[in-house]
C-alpha cells in the first residue's frame, strides 16, 4: 500500500456483524449492496440475448462494475479486506448465476421459436369413464344412510312366495296382491316385486336389533312406457329395536330428504296402505320443478312422492319370531328410478335402460 | 275411483273448494290423484236467447244480434245463417274459450275478446255445435230446445258443471268406494253430519214368502242373502238426472232398473244384482258352489267353463249369476221384463277374489265384495234400490224381504293399551282423547279401562263397514290417522349399529369406480331376455312362466348379449369407439347347490362385463387410429387387476366353435376361473346387427374379490442398483411367448426383478419361419451389487435354457 493513495483512518465505527469496520470498509459494503439490488434489477428487464451482453458488459466484464469493486478492495485495510472480499466474491456468484439462469432461459425460449411450436393445437385425450346416472343416485343415498349408522343387506331377486308376499303380510287370495303385478317362474317361486322379502331374510338370521338398507333390483308385470319400466330399483330400510317409533320414522326421513333434497323442502306425511307396516304412510316433497304451485311433473298437484314407508306390522315379527310385544320397528321404500327421473328431469323412464353414450355422458 | 262433488254434497254440507277437500282427503289416506272439472271448458258460455236480429250496415253476411242472458243484454254479431230472434242458443261471452275453431283447419280452441267487425262492436259469440265440440255440424249456430232455461251456464244446461274427484283407494278401504263412504270420511274430518237418505218404502200386502225362495248352501261363502222382488215395473231409460251421475262417475247408463243398482253401488258402496223373476225357474234361488264343470254365458256374452268352487247363484234348474262377480245371460233385465228380484248379498271376500282371479273378472261389483262390503247394510241397499225403482220404475214391492243370515256378523270388539299406541307413535295420548280420535271414524268406546287396575285398557267396538280394522296395531294407525301424520314431531335417535357385513357392496363399489377410472362407461340393462338370446351360453335358463312377450322370456344368463345390444344402439347411432361396462347379476336354472343358491334349483352371480370397440385409443392430430386387437383388452383387464390387487393371474387361450365368442382367453386367479377375454363371433355380431368388431371380458366378481391380496405389508425398498440387459431370442414362428418367458424366469430365477417384451421381429435379417423376440431384463441382487461374471454367467444360463429347451438361438 502506498502512502499517496492511503485514506484517512476511520473516525466512526459501525458495528456489522461482530466487528467493527471502517469508513472506507464501509462505503465498500454499502456499494455492493447497490451493485446487487442493480444486479437484480437489471436482469428482470432483460428480454434478449443481446440485453444480456449488455448487462454482461455492464456487470461482469474485465471493465465491469464487479472487475471495478475488487480493484477497489485494495483500498481496504488488510484486517477488514478477507471478510469485504468475501462478501464481493459473494456478489461476483451471484450475479454471474442470474446471468447464467438468464442465459439459459432466453436460449431455450429461442429454440421453441424454432421448433414454432403451436400451442393451440388439441391436447392428446385420453378415454373417459361415467357412471350410470342410477348407481349414482344409490350411491348418494347408501352414502346417507351410512352416515345415519345403517348396515347394508342384500337378497335374491328370485324369491318364494313366502317371503316375497306371505311372510310380509300378503294373505293369499287378498286384493293387495294386485299393487304388485308380478312375474312367476313357477307356482310358488316369483321374481321380487319389491325388496321387502329380504327384510324378512335378514330377521330370520338375526335377532334385533336391525338397522339396514337394502338396495336391489325389482320386477313389476307392466306393460313399459314412459312411466313404468318391467323391471327397477328400490331401497328399503329397516329399523327393529326396542322402542322405536313413528316419530322416529319421520324424523330419520325427513332427515334423509333434507340431506338429498336439500334443508329448503317442504314435505308431509300422508296415510297410504301397505300389507307389512302398519301405520302405513307415503311421504311427499314439495315438487322442486314448480316450487309447490303445480305442475306437469307434479301433475299439478305441487307434491313429489318419494317414499313409502310405516312401522312394521306386528304380523310380521310372528313370522320371523321377533317379539312385537318387545320391539317395534320402522322400514321404508323408494324407488331409485323414480328418484332419478325427478333429480335430472328425465321425462321417459325408457332412456335409462337404453344407454345411449350421448345420455351417458350428461352424468 | 271417481267421486262427483255434485254427488257428495247430496250427503254433507262442503263450504270448502274442490282442492282443500282434495287436500283433506289426501291427507287422511285417500289420496286424490287428480281433479277434474268437466264443465271447465264451457267456463264462460251460458244459454242465452235472441232477442233482435238486424242488419250489419257494412257486411252482407253478418247480422247484429241482441242476445239476452239473465237480465243482461250483449250485442254479438253473428254470421250463421239460421239466427232468428226468440232462439235459445249457446253463446261464448269474452274470455270464454271456444274449445274449436271451425275456420281453423286443425280446428284449434281461440278466446274471445271485445272485438269490431266491419266497425261495429260485438262482445261474444253465438256457437255452432261443432265449436263447442258437441256434434259436427258446422252449419249454423246450435239451437236449444224452446223451453230451455236461459241465462244459466251452459255446463249447469248440459248437467256437466261437476268436479270429479279421481281417488287412489287403497285394497284395505273398501268402506271408501262410495259417495257416502267418502262422506263419512269428509265428515269426521270436517266434524259435519253425514245424510243418509230417508227410505220410506211403500209396499203392496202380498207377502215375498208367497212368490220367491232363497235357499243358501254354503253360508260360509254366503254368510248373508237378502233380497225383494218388485212387481209390473216398467223398463225404460233412467231418467237424465241419474245417467248424468252415473256418466259423471265412468258408468254408462244401460236401462233404468241396472242404473239404480248401479247408483246405489256407487251411493253406499254395496253392489247389487237384479234378475228378470219370470226366467227364473220355479221362482227359487239357490247359493251353492258349481258342482261340475258346465258353461255358463255371463252377462257380457262370454261362455265361461265353471270350475268347482266357484260360488254360484242358481235357480230351481241351473246356474243363473256367477256370485259377487257377474250375472249370467238368461235372466238379466230385458225390455220385456216386468217382475224383478234384486239381490243384496255379502260374499265371502277370499272366494269372491279367487273367482274374479281365476276367471280374470274384474268387475265394480268384485272389487267390493273382494275387499269385504259391510253385511249389515243388506237390508239397507235392497231397500233403497226398491224404493227408487218405485219411483222411477214404477211397479208394486212386494211386502218384506227374504233375508237368509243365520249368524249376525257382529261388531268387533278390539282392546287398546293406552301405553303400547303412545310407544309407538312417539306421542303422550290420554283416554279421552284417543277415543274422540277414533270416534270420529264411528269406533265407539265401550270399555274405558275404570275396572283395569292398570287404568290403561280400552275396549272399542268397530263398525262392520271397517273389516279392515281387526287389531290392536289397527286401531292404532286410525288414531295416527284422526291425529294427522303431520301433526307427529319429529326424532331420530342416535343409536349406531354396525351388525352388517357389506364388504361384498363396498366391493362392487370400488370395482365400478377402477373400471370408470379405465375409461368405461357403465350402463344398466333389462335382465329379461329373449329365450333364444339367453340359451346362446348355457342350457340352463330361468323361464318367466307369465312373460310381458316373447322377448322378455328369459332371464339372463350372460351379461354380454344385452351389452351387444347396447352396442348396437350407440353404432347405429353414430357411435363407433365404446368402452362400456356393466356390474349385474346373471341368473340359473340349476339343482347344484351352491353358495348363490337361496331359492332351491335357482341360483343368482353378481358378474361384470367389460366390452370394447372401434379404436384402441383416441383420435389426435398425430397419432393414427388404430383398430383395437385382444391385447388391447388383454392389457386392459392386467391393469386394472393390478389397481384392483390381484395377482397369480393366468391366461389361457381358447378357440371353440358354439361359444357366443370365437376365440380368447381363459383367465385364472390363483387357479380359480374368474372369466374370460373374447372376440365376438362374427355369426353372433351379425345376428345383433353389428359391424365392426366386439371385444369382451366378463369375469366373476365373487372370485375377484375372493382373490385379492388383502393385507397390505411394506417391504423396504431395493438398496442395490439394478442392471439392464437386452437379449433377442429367435425361436421358431409358431412356439408361444409364453414359453419363452417362463423359461427366463426359471433360469434367472429371484435375480429377475422385471422383464419385458419390446419387440416381436419377423422378416429378411432372420432365417424363414422364425420370429425375434427382444427382451428387456433388469437383474438385482437383494443383499449385494451384483459383478459383471455374476450377470454374464445368468446371461448365459438363459441362453443354455432357450438352445437347449426352445431350440432357440441369441440374435446378436
Amino acid at each position: 500500500m502506498t502512502a499517496g493513495k492511503s485514506r484517512p483512518r476511520l473516525s466512526i465505527t459501525i458495528m456489522v456483524e461482530d466487528f467493527f469496520i471502517s469508513y472506507i470498509g464501509n462505503t465498500m459494503l454499502n456499494k455492493i449492496g447497490k451493485i446487487k439490488q442493480s444486479a437484480i434489477n437489471d436482469i428482470q428487464t432483460i428480454r434478449s440475448l443481446s440485453d444480456l451482453d449488455n448487462y454482461r458488459i455492464k456487470y461482469l466484464a474485465r471493465k465491469g462494475l464487479v472487475a471495478d469493486l475488487f480493484d477497489e478492495l485494495r483500498n481496504v485495510s488488510a484486517e477488514e479486506r478477507p471478510h469485504i472480499g468475501k462478501i464481493a466474491n459473494e456478489l461476483r456468484n451471484q450475479v454471474q448465476s442470474l446471468f447464467d439462469e438468464k442465459k439459459q432461459n432466453l436460449e431455450s425460449n429461442v429454440k421453441h421459436e424454432q421448433k414454432r411450436l403451436d400451442l393451440t393445437l388439441p391436447g392428446r385425450l385420453s378415454w373417459v369413464g361415467t357412471q350410470h346416472p342410477l348407481t349414482q343416485t344409490l350411491d348418494e343415498i347408501k352414502r346417507i344412510f351410512f352416515r345415519m349408522g345403517f348396515g347394508i343387506a342384500t337378497g335374491p331377486e328370485i324369491e318364494d312366495d313366502y317371503h316375497n308376499f306371505e311372510a310380509l303380510n300378503f294373505p293369499p287370495d287378498h286384493p293387495a296382491r294386485d299393487m304388485q303385478d308380478t312375474f312367476f317362474i313357477s307356482d310358488k317361486v316369483l321374481l321380487r316385486t319389491h325388496t321387502s322379502p329380504v327384510q324378512i331374510r335378514i330377521m330370520e338370521n338375526q335377532p334385533p336389533p336391525v338397522r339396514v338398507i337394502i338396495p336391489g333390483r325389482v320386477y313389476r308385470n307392466e306393460a313399459v312406457s314412459a312411466r313404468s319400466y318391467c323391471l327397477f330399483h328400490q331401497v328399503e330400510g329397516l329399523y327393529i329395536d326396542e322402542g322405536v317409533t313413528f316419530s322416529e320414522l319421520k324424523g330419520t326421513l325427513v332427515a334423509f330428504a333434507k340431506e338429498f333434497y336439500g334443508s329448503d323442502i317442504k314435505y308431509r306425511f300422508r296415510p297410504s296402505y301397505f300389507p307389512f307396516t302398519e301405520p302405513s304412510a307415503e311421504m311427499d316433497i314439495t315438487c322442486f320443478l314448480c316450487k309447490g304451485k303445480g305442475c306437469r311433473m307434479c301433475k299439478q298437484t305441487g307434491w313429489l312422492e318419494i317414499l313409502g314407508c310405516g312401522m312394521v306390522d306386528p304380523n310380521v315379527y310372528k313370522f320371523v319370531g321377533y317379539d312385537p310385544e318387545k320391539y317395534s320397528g320402522y322400514a321404508f321404500g323408494m324407488g331409485i328410478e323414480r328418484i332419478t327421473l325427478l333429480r335430472y328431469s328425465i321425462d321417459d323412464i325408457r332412456i335409462l335402460f337404453e344407454n345411449d353414450v350421448r345420455f351417458l355422458k350428461q352424468f | 275411483m271417481r267421486i262427483s262433488l255434485n254427488w257428495l254434497k247430496q250427503y254433507i254440507d262442503l263450504t270448502i273448494s274442490p282442492s282443500e277437500l282434495a287436500h283433506h282427503l289426501t291427507m287422511v289416506g285417500l289420496e286424490v290423484e287428480n281433479i277434474e272439472d268437466l264443465g271447465g271448458k264451457y267456463n264462460n258460455f251460458f244459454v242465452g236467447k235472441v232477442l233482435k236480429v238486424e242488419k250489419h250496415p257494412k257486411a252482407d253476411k253478418l247480422v247484429i244480434c241482441e242476445v239476452g242472458i239473465g237480465k243482461q243484454q250483449y250485442q254479438i254479431v253473428c254470421g250463421a245463417p239460421n239466427v232468428t230472434p226468440g232462439q235459445k242458443v249457446a253463446v261464448g261471452l269474452i274470455g270464454a274459450t271456444v274449445p274449436r275453431n271451425q275456420h281453423d283447419s286443425d280446428g284449434k280452441p281461440f278466446t274471445l275478446s271485445q272485438v269490431k267487425l266491419r266497425g261495429v262492436d260485438s262482445y261474444g259469440m253465438i256457437c255452432s255445435e261443432y265449436e263447442l265440440e258437441l256434434g259436427e255440424d258446422k252449419e249454423g249456430i246450435m239451437v236449444l230446445p224452446p223451453d230451455s232455461v236461459g241465462g244459466i251456464p251452459l255446463a249447469e244446461y248440459l248437467h256437466i258443471d261437476d268436479i270429479i274427484f279421481e281417488v287412489g283407494i287403497t285394497p284395505n278401504r273398501p268402506d271408501a268406494m262410495s259417495h257416502l263412504g267418502i262422506a263419512r270420511e269428509v265428515g269426521a274430518l270436517l266434524n259435519r253430519e253425514v245424510m243418509i237418505p230417508k227410505i220410506e218404502l211403500k209396499e203392496n200386502n202380498e207377502p215375498i214368502s208367497n212368490f220367491a225362495t232363497v235357499d243358501v248352501l254354503d253360508s260360509v261363502n254366503c254368510p248373508r242373502y237378502t233380497a225383494r222382488v218388485i212387481m209390473d215395473v216398467e223398463i225404460g231409460q233412467s231418467p237424465e238426472w241419474m245417467q248424468n251421475r252415473l256418466k259423471a262417475v265412468g258408468i254408462r247408463p244401460v236401462n233404468n232398473v241396472v242404473d239404480i243398482t248401479n247408483y246405489v253401488l256407487m251411493e253406499c258402496g254395496h253392489p247389487l244384482h237384479a234378475f228378470d223373476y219370470d226366467k227364473i225357474s220355479d221362482h227359487k234361488i239357490i247359493v251353492k258352489c258349481a258342482t261340475k264343470k258346465e258353461s255358463f254365458t255371463t252377462l257380457d256374452h262370454k261362455v265361461r267353463i265353471l270350475q268347482s268352487d266357484t260360488l254360484m247363484i242358481c235357480d230351481a234348474k241351473l246356474p243363473i249369476a256367477i256370485a259377487g262377480v257377474m250375472g249370467g245371460e238368461s235372466t238379466e233385465i230385458s225390455d220385456a221384463t216386468t217382475k224383478i228380484i234384486i239381490e243384496s248379498a255379502y260374499f265371502n271376500p277370499r272366494s269372491i277374489r279367487r273367482t274374479s282371479k281365476y276367471y280374470g273378472v274384474n268387475t265394480d261389483a268384485s272389487q267390493r265384495f273382494e275387499r269385504g262390503t259391510d253385511p249389515n247394510i243388506t237390508a239397507w241397499a235392497v231397500d233403497r234400490a226398491a224404493q227408487l225403482i218405485n219411483e222411477i220404475c214404477g211397479g208394486e214391492t212386494l211386502q218384506g224381504r227374504v233375508d237368509v243370515y243365520p249368524e249376525r256378523i257382529s261388531e268387533k270388539e278390539i282392546n287398546l293399551r293406552i301405553k303400547t299406541t303412545n310407544d309407538l307413535l312417539g306421542l303422550s295420548l290420554s283416554a279421552t282423547t284417543i277415543s274422540e280420535l277414533l270416534s270420529k271414524f264411528g269406533v265407539q268406546l265401550i270399555d274405558d279401562g275404570s275396572k283395569d287396575s292398570a287404568k290403561e285398557l280400552l275396549r272399542f267396538k268397530v263398525p262392520t263397514f271397517r273389516p279392515d280394522i281387526e287389531r290392536e296395531i289397527d286401531l292404532i294407525e286410525e288414531i295416527a290417522r284422526a291425529y294427522g301424520y303431520d301433526n307427529i314431531k319429529l326424532k331420530m335417535s342416535s343409536s349406531v349399529h354396525f351388525l352388517y357385513d357389506h364388504h361384498s357392496f363396498e366391493y362392487i363399489d370400488e370395482l365400478r369406480q377402477q373400471i370408470i377410472g379405465r375409461g368405461m362407461m357403465e350402463v344398466v340393462t333389462n335382465s329379461m331376455q329373449d329365450v333364444s338370446v339367453a340359451s346362446l351360453t348355457t342350457d340352463k335358463i330361468v323361464k318367466i312362466a307369465n312373460p310381458i312377450s316373447k322377448d322378455m322370456e328369459a332371464l339372463r344368463p350372460s351379461l354380454i348379449p344385452s351389452m351387444l345390444d347396447i352396442i348396437h344402439h350407440n353404432i347405429d347411432h353414430g357411435i363407433a369407439n365404446l368402452r362400456l361396462f356393466e356390474i349385474g347379476k346373471v341368473y340359473f336354472n340349476d339343482h347344484i347347490t351352491n353358495e348363490f343358491q337361496v331359492i332351491k334349483g335357482y341360483s343368482e352371480e353378481d358378474r361384470v362385463v367389460l366390452a370394447f370397440s372401434g379404436n384402441a385409443y383416441p383420435s389426435a392430430w398425430d397419432q393414427k387410429p388404430r383398430s383395437l386387437d385382444v391385447f388391447d383388452i388383454k392389457g386392459e383387464i392386467l391393469t386394472l387387476f393390478e389397481k384392483i390387487s390381484l395377482d397369480n393371474i393366468k391366461f389361457i387361450p381358447y378357440s371353440n366353435t358354439d361359444a357366443l365368442t370365437e376365440y380368447g382367453l381363459t383367465i385364472e386367479i390363483n387357479g380359480e376361473y374368474a372369466g374370460l377375454i373374447g372376440v365376438i363371433r362374427s355369426t353372433i355380431l351379425s345376428k345383433f346387427n353389428i359391424e365392426q368388431d366386439v371385444f369382451i371380458s366378463e369375469l366373476i366378481v365373487s372370485v375377484l374379490e375372493r382373490n385379492r391380496s388383502k393385507k397390505k405389508q411394506f417391504k423396504s425398498l431395493p438398496k442395490f442398483p439394478i442392471v439392464a440387459r437386452d437379449i433377442a431370442i429367435v425361436v421358431d414362428d409358431g412356439l408361444e411367448i409364453e414359453k419363452i418367458e417362463s423359461e427366463i424366469i426359471s433360469a434367472a430365477g429371484k435375480i429377475l426383478n422385471k422383464f419385458q417384451l419390446f419387440d416381436v421381429y419377423i422378416g429378411d435379417q432372420i432365417s424363414p419361419g422364425k420370429k425375434s423376440c427382444a427382451y428387456g431384463l433388469e437383474l438385482r441382487a437383494e443383499d449385494h451389487t451384483m459383478t459383471q461374471d455374476e450377470i454374464d454367467k445368468v446371461m448365459q444360463k438363459i441362453i443354455d435354457r432357450i438352445q437347449y429347451n426352445l431350440n432357440g438361438t441369441i440374435r446378436k
